[in-house]
């Protein structure tokens, strides 16, 4: 055939590159509705759910029974279940209508009527109920700060900026396993040289992330992964009790922790029972909340390459953050996950959460070059950081970003680095040399540093783990070396262990270590002219981006 | 017998009934409107292979030997990586990685799980050094340890993609350096941060096709290559 112009121009365009595919729903490739998910239903004799969704209490699977057992509240069940989902749908996104009604009514429905709900809303109202469910008044953002070669002087400094940035959480991960201490130690160090009150967490695999958090050298933890199936689950070593008890184990250290979850993990792995993605979320979330969680990372994460494959998929995804915002669960709504080759088509995937808010709308962004993100990429990066001040401007919207001098950069990089050499120098780690702090201080990625012995700091990172280093140990390494504001600040850190409150809902610390949370500081939107307005200080820190018109120079 | 018109199509539909009641193919009013494909009601990528008569993988008793555990359609369902390779290559190489480092390998195929760290450590647990490579047919490789979380690893490679035959090969080599306990240096860890935009719905569906193979009743079997 006669090739067309138009159409060979069409099909050299990024979306191009992208995968999709047809629903599927005997795999489990269909969003929102599959004709195989159940239909509502609940049946409650002598205060005990004995059929839950269609299914009987003697067939439930071990997700069915928990979540029948310990998250929906049978006191208001029959209530609840008897308002229609279009009902429901509509005090969502009613704004006479306060949060607290609408979380009061969602505690006593089935995850199959949750499904019909959110079926019943397209974006813009999804959106209008983010804005109102969001737990914190003031929306959050977090960061992944990770390196190719796991470069803790380049993590303390990246985490240095992403808080001077405005992230309010930092998290990172290893690209060989063993490093994990190095990196949560250079984070822990980084992020409170750029802002002070910046949580962070390693995510690495389970029993090794508890350890880092017990011993004080990460100061949140976010990786207890949950499924919609029972397969997966068992899959994956697990079951929802045993996730549980995880929960229960960091907060007994006092340590804030979410779950994860996500769309299209079922699918990924063979095992989707023939569901949607969205009954399959509902699943997870409603077995998060009775594990007693204060919160998830959700909205498809690391398989949005297969949910947003299918018709309605991005929709699915804010669909899904708003369930858990609908739960009481703080939403660290994911765009943390590059999976499209159009910028056109990230940057709208995007707005379904920044526009309204959440409390962490990156879970996280990529304070570093995409090709140093080791979560395999993030939907925004370093390179997109004036872009989205610009946005934040343009709408003026609070994305949690604002926007910095370059002279506070590198003055905040240097230091961070600085910190970590001092730190590994005190405990007897791997040198870290003045020619590495000064590349990683003017450095964009891991392109533009110095190479690591690896052999050797793995070692060394195996010795600090033998030897029972905990962050206290960090502190008196910066306190004995000269840093006397961030030993503090770290001690400051350490201590929201023991005052607990930042266990809260969709709790973050300002610069004075205060808690901001659902708690204390709750959403309260109820239409125009109420909830939270991005002016006064705010406001002129976002209007400054870099790049402006002098006019007096003109 | 005479062999009519009515009688081919009499044949045919029960052929084709039988074909929809194991799902090998769609049941044709479940097709869905528009120009989409009809995939509903189809419920399996592959027919299942058998493994009647498959002899099962022996507890391994040599200090120097290193267990490479492949997917359950490995080389039967999938003959190539997500990117092409062929998997007799990676094989190929991962053993001559072993073997330049002194050590020998046996490759087995895991049927019960199409989890790679599972695999992995699987075959660590049935390898006499206690060290295992686990490959999933798609490409994605984990190198364990008997006595690790399952979890965790020694050197992980997520990314299917990135995956070359030099990998593969430095992959047996450092295997059979952690079997000699020797200081190892990791391979230098790769990214490309557009992979799930270009790789993951085909990864899905290779590990439906992994997946759906599996027979949880054999475990481990011997797998000649």
């Amino acid at each position: 055939m006669k090739r067309s112009k138009r159409i060979e121009a069409l099909d050299r365009r990024a979306v191009n590159k992208d995968g999709f595919i047809d629903e599927w729903p005997e795999m489990g490739f269909v969003a929102m509705s599959s004709p195989y998910d159940p239909k509502p239903s609940i049946t409650i004799e002598n205060g005990v759910i004995t059929e839950l969704d269609g299914k009987k209490r003697g067939d439930f699977d071990f997700l069915d029974q928990f979540i029948a057992d310990y998250t929906i509240r049978v006191d208001r069940a029959k209530e609840s279940m008897a308002l229609s989902s279009l009902e429901i749908a509509r005090m969502i996104v009613d704004i006479q209508t306060p949060r607290k009604e609408i979380l009061k009514i969602i505690s006593g429905i089935t995850p199959a009527k949750m499904v019909e709900i959110i079926n019943h809303l397209n974006v813009v109202e999804m959106m209008m109920g983010m804005q109102k469910m969001r737990a914190r008044k003031v929306p959050g953002n977090q960061a992944h700060i990770t390196n190719l070669k796991d470069d803790p002087v380049q993590i303390a400094a990246d985490a240095a900026e992403g808080a001077l940035r405005g992230f309010s959480e930092e998290e990172t991960t290893t690209g060989v396993a063993r490093y994990a201490p190095f990196n949560a130690i250079a984070l822990l160090i980084g992020s409170q040289v750029g802002r002070k009150g910046v949580l962070t967490q390693c995510a690495v695999e389970e029993a090794t992330e508890l350890e880092l958090g017990i011993r004080g050298l990460t100061t949140y933890a976010e990786t207890l992964s949950v499924y919609g199936t029972e397969k997966v689950f068992i899959d994956g070593d697990d079951t929802p009790y045993s996730k549980a008890f995880l929960n229960s184990a960091y907060a007994s250290r006092g340590l804030k922790v979410r779950f994860t979850s996500g769309s299209g993990s079922e699918v990924l792995m063979g095992s989707s029972e023939r569901k949607s993605m969205l009954y399959l979320e509902c699943k997870c979330l409603f077995m998060t909340k009775g594990a007693g969680a204060q919160g998830i990372q959700n909205g498809s994460v690391s398989c949005i390459g297969v949910t947003a494959s299918v018709p309605s998929g991005i929709r699915e995804v804010i669909g899904e953050n708003l369930v858990a915002a609908l739960l009481g669960l703080e939403c660290a709504s994911s765009n943390d996950q590059s999976f499209s080759n159009s910028d056109m088509r990230r940057t709208a995937r995007t707005m379904l959460q920044f526009m309204p808010g959440t409390d962490f709308i990156f879970s996280g962004y990529a304070a570093e070059p995409n090709y140093d993100n080791m979560f395999a990429g993030s939907n925004f990066d370093a390179e997109d950081f004036d872009d989205y001040n610009v946005l934040q401007r343009d709408m003026q919207v609070d994305g949690g970003l604002r926007p910095v001098t370059e002279e506070e950069v590198i003055r905040v990089r240097r230091e961070a680095g600085k910190a970590v050499q001092a730190v590994f120098k005190y405990l007897g780690l791997t040198e870290v040399t003045d020619e590495q702090v000064e590349a990683v201080t003017y450095a964009h990625g891991s392109k533009d540093t110095l190479k690591r012995d690896v052999a050797s700091d793995l070692m060394a990172a195996d010795d600090l783990m033998k030897r029972g280093i905990t962050g206290i140990d960090v502190v008196q390494a910066l306190m004995e070396s000269g840093f006397t504001e961030l030993a503090q600040s770290i001690l400051n850190m350490l201590k929201q262990r023991v005052i607990g409150d930042y266990m809260h809902t969709a709790a973050i610390l300002d610069e004075d270590f205060q808690v901001m949370s659902g708690v204390n500081t709750p959403n309260d939107y109820l239409g125009p002219g109420t909830g939270y307005r991005v002016t006064g200080k705010r406001w002129e820190e976002i209007k400054a981006i870099p790049h402006r018109i002098n006019v007096n120079e003109f | 017998m005479e062999v009519n018109e009515q009688l081919i199509r009499a044949i045919t539909q029960a052929v084709i009934k039988e074909l929809q009641k194991n799902g090998s193919v769609p049941a044709a009013e479940a097709g869905n409107a528009g120009n989409t494909q009809t995939l509903a009601g189809r419920t399996r990528m592959r027919p299942k292979h058998s493994y009647e008569g498959a002899e099962k993988a022996p507890q391994g008793t040599d200090p120097k030997e290193i267990v490479i555990g492949v997917g359950a359609a490995f080389q039967t369902e999938i003959r190539a990586t997500i990117t092409g390779i062929p998997l007799e290559d990676v094989i190929r190489n991962v053993r001559a990685g072993i073997e330049e480092e002194g050590m020998t390998s046996r490759v087995v195929k895991v049927l019960d799980t199409s989890d790679v760290g599972f695999m992995a450590l699987q075959s660590a647990r049935l390898s006499g050094s206690g060290i295992g490579i686990g490959i999933q047919s798609k490409g994605t490789t984990v190198i364990h340890q008997k006595d690790l979380y399952p979890l965790t690893n020694l050197e992980l490679f997520p990314q299917a993609p990135l995956m070359t035959l030099d990998t593969y090969r430095a992959i047996g080599r450092n295997a059979a350096k952690y079997v000699k306990g020797e200081k190892v240096t990791p391979i230098e860890s790769t990214n490309d941060p557009m992979v799930r935009a270009k790789f993951q719905v085909k990864a899905a569906l290779m590990h439906i096709i992994e997946t759906e193979q599996l027979d949880p009743e054999k475990g481990m079997i011997k797998w000649e290559v």
